[in-house]
């Protein structure tokens, strides 16, 4: 806080216009002293924890279970608070509203990249580097995983899972469009999408209420038009968007909807109905990560082997898709650091991981169960241990995201050209990097 | 009276009014007085630290487009969900306080959209405007009206008044509600008397009925307006303000800037112009109400 003339104190001595007040509580959500000094977790040297998730009905019971265990093994009490199915576009908010409420849990799950870096950058999170020299987590944890949880130098997480996403689709929609093997090539996609319309099938299910869905289609298109190199230039603001290569993604983009190859006004629909798609027959795949085989397939009661997963063909070497990191934080002001910190280390044990039937660990030694998991178990061993571009929601900041996600909805409505798309884009992330 | 008694009598009111005015000073107007300090600073909405920015948030709120967007929506938002309730409601309630069969059934059906969670209102809608698998299309398509079916939450064109037709159908019970009580103050033999002296239904309504509901008509009119500029949830649940900004409203945008964009200073900038705006729309209600009881 700089030291200016009008301090909050004098500012707040001074204002007493009680009308203003009332309309003004009705219409504002933040106050009282969580600027000054926001609060959280457990009293000090306290042994009880509050871990603060978005696991969702088919996991949740597992964590509770494992965290059972630790509490039994370190005489804690750890509490387990969870929002499920909320998302990246919701989860964070909640979050950041208990740290400012004073309220905020000791450790959390959240997203890595742009999406866990405010909480470090505003210090809610503490630093963990004292934690992975003790524990030896960057011996034990995947590198790339590790620096999808390190802002601007300081490893702000603990990588949890590093999840790939892929093409999972449901075999019986491609028999009825006479598809028998996945597409090697985008050209064979196209040509899949083609046979899949004319059997009177949505190829893709995908919902742009949100962006982000649908933003995995155009990152998808990117890859194939960019190549690694240069999409990891653009996702770093390092080269321009108004190109060719950005122009060509925004057509095919367009393309897509235009050949009916995703749902029809797909950029209003809500992607927790429409992932499950591919799953109820209504259209023959998904862009998404492992967790659906447990959460959408096998919670629909469906068979595993009624279903299919693959990488997308993007024509480069080497043959990325893309991918994200989730892991945990402690909370700064964490009563109790070294117990949050345990807590964590137990959860990326490889028994602890493959117990919470986690599809893409960061550590080695906790691959998915081929018997209960046969396609996660399948990805894992083929195109999850191919490189991985960062998913576009975490490359960008959220204000950046949602103005990439309004030009992404206007070229799918014809408002923008795929060239004026690509300008528009420029200009979003030139002005970010400014 | 004395002047002691009277200054007893002070105190005991001040006394009595204590409790209500701590929590009224403690949760409205003290959290109202930080807000209002955080939108002259840059404050993000997490860190402990803060500039003092001056008016600098107000002056970036002209050069946003989104805010003018969010404004016009406002004002779009506004008429029409004051006005199509308040219309509907009022026939509603004419209509079921005269001779109607199974009055009570079709009033507890009017205003049971009012009592729904408004989350679960989106997401009755949300599936209603499905596209592909939605009611609207599918009985579109069944009268043969295929041309009309329409992605209505997917495209810029309809988002908003996809949205506002929800909102209707959510509000319009509350001023069917309080026409209703408020028919009933009115007394039978006016009509009665009208009847006698030839008086159409017509004439009646306006010369009696309409009088009649001018208190009502304040309540409705000004509380509707007030709801009105603060609309967020509905189109939050809805549309998350998409397409792209298509769909935003002040409340909305406010709530992103303070809660997803980092910037606070901002957001509550956006919520102080609410404020302002909300509370100029209120006056002649208070005024209206203060009257009333000075009488």
């Amino acid at each position: 806080m700089n030291d200016s003339a009008l301090s909050r104190r004098r500012f707040l001595t001074l204002t007493g216009g009680a009308t203003l007040a009332a309309g003004l509580a009705a219409c504002t959500g933040t106050g009282g002293d969580s600027a000054g000094a926001p609060a959280g977790g457990s009293g000090n040297g306290s042994k009880d924890l509050r871990l603060f998730t978005y696991e969702d009905n088919t996991t949740i019971g597992l964590l509770k279970e494992q965290v059972k265990q630790f509490d039994a093994q370190n005489g804690a009490n750890t509490t387990v608070d969870s929002l499920p199915g909320s998302g990246a576009a919701v989860y964070p908010d909640k979050l950041r509203t208990e740290l400012l409420g004073g309220k905020g849990p000791d450790v959390w799950r959240i997203w890595g990249g742009q999406i866990g870096a405010p909480f470090v950058k505003a210090k809610q999170a503490m630093d963990l580097s004292p934690y992975y020299q003790k524990y030896g987590w960057d011996s034990k944890i995947n590198q790339a995983a590790v620096a999808g949880m390190t802002f601007d130098g300081v490893k702000g997480g603990m990588p949890f899972v590093a999840l790939g996403i892929g093409a999972w689709y449901n075999k019986a929609t491609w028999s009825k469009a006479g598809v028998t093997t996945p597409p090697k090539s985008y050209a064979e996609l196209e040509e899949v999408n083609a046979k899949l319309v004319a059997a009177g099938i949505t190829p893709l299910g995908t919902g742009g209420k949100y962006g982000w869905h649908v933003m995995r289609l155009f990152e998808y298109l990117l890859e194939v038009s960019a190549g690694p190199e240069l999409h990891d230039k653009l996702l770093a603001g390092a080269e321009s968007w108004d190109r060719p290569e950005v122009v060509t993604a925004f057509t095919n983009f367009k393309k897509w909807q235009d050949q009916k190859w995703m749902p029809e006004g797909a950029i209003g629909l809500d992607p927790a109905d429409v992932e499950l798609w591919y799953v109820q027959g209504k259209s023959a795949y998904t862009i998404t990560g492992p967790w659906t085989e447990a959460a959408a397939i096998q919670s629909a009661e469906k068979k595993s082997a009624d279903y299919g997963v693959f990488q997308l063909p993007t024509g480069h070497e080497p043959a990325r898709h893309s991918g994200f990191v989730e892991g945990y934080m402690i909370n700064a002001r964490a009563g109790n650091p070294d117990l949050a910190a345990a807590l964590l280390d137990f959860l990326n044990q490889p028994a602890t991981v493959k117990a919470l039937k986690v599809t893409a660990s960061v550590v080695t030694g906790a691959e998915p169960d081929q018997a209960t998991l046969p396609l996660s178990y399948e990805w894992s061993q083929g195109p999850g241990k191919q490189p991985f571009y960062t998913i576009q929601d975490q490359a960008f900041p959220k204000k950046e995201a949602d103005q990439y996600f309004a030009i992404q909805s206007d070229v799918l409505q014809g408002k923008a050209g795929p060239a004026d798309a690509a300008r528009k884009m420029q200009d979003v992330v030139k002005a970010w990097k400014r | 009276m004395s002047r002691a008694k009277t200054r007893h009598g002070g105190l005991v009111a001040w006394g009595f009014a204590a409790p209500a005015l701590l929590v009224y000073l403690g949760f409205l107007v003290y959290p109202a007085l930080n807000s209002l300090w955080f939108s002259f600073t840059d404050w993000d909405g997490l860190s402990a630290g803060y500039n003092v920015v001056g008016l600098d948030n107000y002056t970036t709120m002209v050069d946003d487009p989104v805010v003018a967007q969010a404004a016009v929506n406002n004002l779009i938002w506004a008429v029409v969900t004051v006005v199509a309730p308040v219309l509907l409601g009022l026939a509603l309630a004419v209509v079921l306080n005269g001779k109607v069969r199974g009055k009570p059934v079709l009033r507890l059906i009017f205003y049971t959209p009012a009592v729904l969670p408004l989350v679960s209102v989106a997401s009755i809608w949300g599936w209603l405007y499905n596209p592909q698998y939605g009611a609207i299309n599918a009985f579109l398509r069944a009268i043969g009206l295929d041309g009309l079916a329409q992605p209505w939450l997917g495209q810029d064109s309809t988002a908003l008044g996809a949205t506002m037709v929800a909102a209707i159908w959510l509000r319009v019970g509350f001023p069917m509600l309080l026409y209703l009580a408020a028919l009933q103050s009115i007394s039978a033999d006016l009509y009665e008397a009208a009847t006698v002296d030839g008086a159409s239904r017509w004439q009646q309504f306006w010369h009696i009925t309409m009088p009649g509901l001018r208190p009502a008509h304040y309540v409705v009119i000004a509380l509707s307006v007030i709801e009105s500029f603060k609309v967020f949830d509905l189109i939050y649940a809805m549309t998350y303000g998409g397409p792209g900004t298509a769909t935003q409203v002040m409340g909305t945008w406010m709530y992103f800037n303070v809660f997803q964009y980092n910037q606070a200073g901002y957001g509550t900038a956006i919520a102080v112009v609410i404020t302002v705006v909300a509370i100029a729309v209120s006056i002649p209600y208070v005024r209206s109400q203060t009257k009333e009881h000075a009488v």
